[in-house]
């Protein structure tokens, strides 16, 4: 009985797995090998991952985000942060501590706001030339080579003493 | 065995330097404390009486102080050589060292609360011994306790920082000081230092410039030994107080409007402020647009067109699909004949070129608001098109010129708009009174610089904290130095602004929950953003640091009649 599997044999099967990752693993997932690296900067995983616990997606946002730098950097430089932070945040009228924490769902609000906050990274990235950049604090980066983080969202990338 | 120890010390001071002897000093007045001259100073040929020793001991202190500060201010006098008529006698060697370094025409004496009654009759240059004595005893006393636990007497470094202001002594510096300064207690000092800004103002308003003149030096001393905010904002204002003082006007704001430029720049990044009215306007005029296929916006206070690229994001993603958007950004002239607002037009078109939203701009460059007429701006037929205007922190600058608001808030109304988000300082700078005005000023900036500071937890650009705080000390300059038509800070109240804006004819626009919760988690993603604090005033949005509201954002709309009477006049 020697049918082996090989998952990279079965790319329809890894993909449908990496879709169900959180961002961090699927980052870990990148560094594997050449392969899941290329199927991992998929840019449609991380739509999946930014959207999947949105009820309703609006039209039209992909074309936005993908014109302004794609999924992988929405990610990477609002939805994570914006996630994290607000995660420990307690809005007005939440009661439960272990129902913040373990949130995973987000709001329209928290969407509307990483938009926004991801086209103003766009415009000062691109247009203004971008005012400093880099040298961000904690996480984000790893996946290199989309140039130099914004300064304006420099308080999202700064380490909060959780 | 007491001598044994004393004669080991005095082997250990004949191997160091004389100005180890301050500490040195101390350590004796702890032990002996006979009437007659102390032994062991005799020995070396100084003649101090026991019961001086605490207070001359204080007075090096204070003089090593004093030396050690201006040093690291960096600020270098004219050198005297200072003559000693009677070097052994110690006392009043040190005497005249610190009188040497008063040279001001002006005693003064803090009573209790550390308020400065001026002397006016006195015009003697020495510092007699009760003063010292009237500094409020705890400071001084403390410090030397303090000391004296000091384990080290002759450590190296002592040694050589002090070696080095005796060096120093010899080619004194002269620091014009109202009273020496007991460096001790960091928060005494503070409340001595807010007192003094207090009182210094007070002087300029009563146009007693010498008084201000000496008090002005003193802030410079008290504000070194206080660290973070509150020195930089006592450095701010002394320096505005100083050009008060001295008529040393701040150079000519067209000149420098570019720069003013990146400074609000840096004070973007830095911290929510901007951000925050940026986000709430936007909200306030996204909802104004809803269900509007042509839109048209009139900033007054484009700069970089921050603001932007979130509205046309947001109205690329509305349902529906994005209106048709056109801009009209109004700023000032710049120096080097640029074209600084068609280059912001050209690059938010690019943006909107990119999220697909139709886009025009129109750039009009004008020294003051006032200059602009409605009929310029090619205001469409409001069936047709709708109409918002945006102002961030402009409108204060045209109440330095009587009838300009007037006038301008007219042109707003004969625009028509659907809504007029205007964001404003929560503060009163334009009090008729000098001395108001400063102390509504000092406590405002106070707060702006705190929140500042704290907002950094990693100061990861320290650049953008320094640019920003230079564009608030602009700011503080320009409150504290200037008047007339060149003091163009005028911050009012939202109070203040809401009975302007009803007698002008407009109504206000409640900004909603939307835009309260946007602004909320906007504050939640600052670290730091615990000191944030977002209030709603009835209807408008506040944005303070604790309990202080710093920036108010309010949208309004023509009342109905206003409205009728617009369109028959279009």
């Amino acid at each position: 009985m020697g049918t082996n599997f090989f998952i990279n044999d079965n790319q329809d099967v890894l993909i449908e797995i990496l879709k169900r990752l959180d961002g961090r693993s699927l980052g870990v997932a990148a560094c594997v090998c050449k392969l899941w690296c290329g199927i991992a900067r998929n840019d449609s995983l991380w739509e999946h991952l930014c959207f999947r616990h949105v009820s309703q997606p609006q039209e039209g946002v992909r074309t936005v985000v993908l014109a302004l730098g794609g999924y992988r950097r929405l990610y990477m430089v609002c939805v994570r942060p914006v996630l994290n932070r607000l995660r420990k945040w307690r809005p007005i009228g939440m009661e439960s501590d272990s129902e913040i924490v373990r949130r995973v769902y987000w709001t329209r609000h928290e969407v509307e706001l990483s938009l926004s906050l991801f086209c103003v990274d766009y415009y000062e990235r691109v247009l203004l030339g971008g005012g400093g950049g880099g040298g961000g604090g904690g996480g984000g980066g790893r996946h290199g080579g989309d140039g130099a983080r914004t300064t304006s969202l420099m308080f999202l990338c700064k380490a909060v003493n959780v | 065995m007491k001598r044994d120890r004393d004669r080991e010390k005095t082997q250990q001071i004949h191997g160091g330097n004389s100005s180890g002897k301050a500490k040195i000093w101390e350590h004796e007045e702890e032990e002996e404390k006979d009437a007659c001259m102390d032994e062991l100073l005799a020995v070396l040929g100084y003649k101090v009486k026991s019961s001086d020793m605490a207070e001359v001991a204080n007075k090096l202190e204070q003089l090593e102080m004093a030396m050690g500060t201006t040093m690291e201010d960096g600020i270098t006098h004219l050198s005297t050589d200072t003559v000693h008529k009677n070097p052994s006698d110690l006392s009043g060697w040190v005497q005249s060292m610190l009188s040497e370094l008063n040279n001001t025409s002006i005693s003064t004496n803090f009573d209790e609360n550390g308020l400065v009654e001026s002397n006016k009759q006195n015009r003697t240059t020495i510092i007699s011994d009760d003063d010292l004595r009237a500094i409020p005893g705890g400071a001084v006393f403390n410090n030397n306790i303090h000391k004296l636990n000091e384990p080290d007497l002759l450590s190296s470094e002592s040694g050589s920082s002090s070696s080095t202001s005796n060096k120093r002594l010899r080619s004194s510096p002269i620091i014009d000081s109202a009273r020496p300064v007991v460096l001790v207690d960091s928060q005494e000092t503070g409340v001595r230092l807010v007192h003094t800004l207090m009182a210094c103002a007070e002087a300029v308003q009563q146009e007693n410039f010498n008084l201000a003149d000496a008090l002005v030096r003193h802030i410079g001393i008290l504000a070194v030994s206080q660290s973070g905010a509150m020195r930089k904002v006592a450095t701010y204002f002394a320096e505005a107080l100083a050009r008060r003082i001295y008529k040393i006007y701040p150079p000519d704001n067209s000149i420098e409007s570019s720069y003013t430029d990146v400074l609000q720049m840096h004070f973007y990044e830095t911290c929510p402020y901007l951000k925050f009215a940026h986000f709430t306007a936007n909200q306030a005029i996204l909802e104004a647009f809803t269900n509007c296929n042509k839109v048209h916006v009139v900033d007054f206070s484009l700069n970089q067109g921050m603001q932007w690229p979130a509205l046309i994001q947001a109205l690329a993603l509305r349902p529906g699909g994005p209106p048709a958007f056109r801009l009209t950004g109004i700023g000032p002239p710049q120096p080097d004949n640029t074209d600084a607002l068609q280059q912001v037009g050209w690059k938010l078109a690019q943006l909107a070129e990119t999220i697909g939203v139709e886009f025009e701009f129109r750039g009009f460059v004008a020294n003051s608001l006032a200059d602009l007429d409605a009929s310029i701006l090619d205001i469409k037929p409001s069936e047709t098109e709708a109409v918002a205007v945006n102002s961030v922190f402009e409108l204060h600058r045209l109440l330095s010129r009587p009838g300009a608001i007037e006038k301008v808030l007219n042109s707003i109304k004969r625009m028509n708009p659907k809504i007029v988000t205007i964001v404003e300082q929560e503060a009163n700078h334009n009090a008729v009174v000098f001395l108001d005005r400063f102390n509504e000023a000092l406590h405002y900036y106070s707060t702006m610089f705190d929140s500042l500071e704290s907002s950094l937890t990693q100061p990861v650009n320290n650049q953008d904290l320094v640019m920003s705080e230079v564009y608030l000390g602009r700011q503080i300059c320009n409150v504290v130095t200037c008047e007339g038509s060149d003091r163009v800070e005028r911050h009012e109240t939202l109070s203040q602004w809401r009975v302007r804006m009803n007698l002008s004819g407009f109504d206000p626009v409640h900004l909603g929950s939307n835009a309260f919760k946007q602004a909320s988690m906007l504050l939640a993603l600052f670290a730091g953003g615990d000191g944030y604090r977002v209030e709603e005033n009835d209807g408008c949005l506040m944005l303070g640091w604790h309990t202080r509201p710093l920036i108010a954002t309010s949208a309004w709309q023509l009342t109905a009649a206003m409205a009728s009477c617009s369109e028959l006049t279009q």
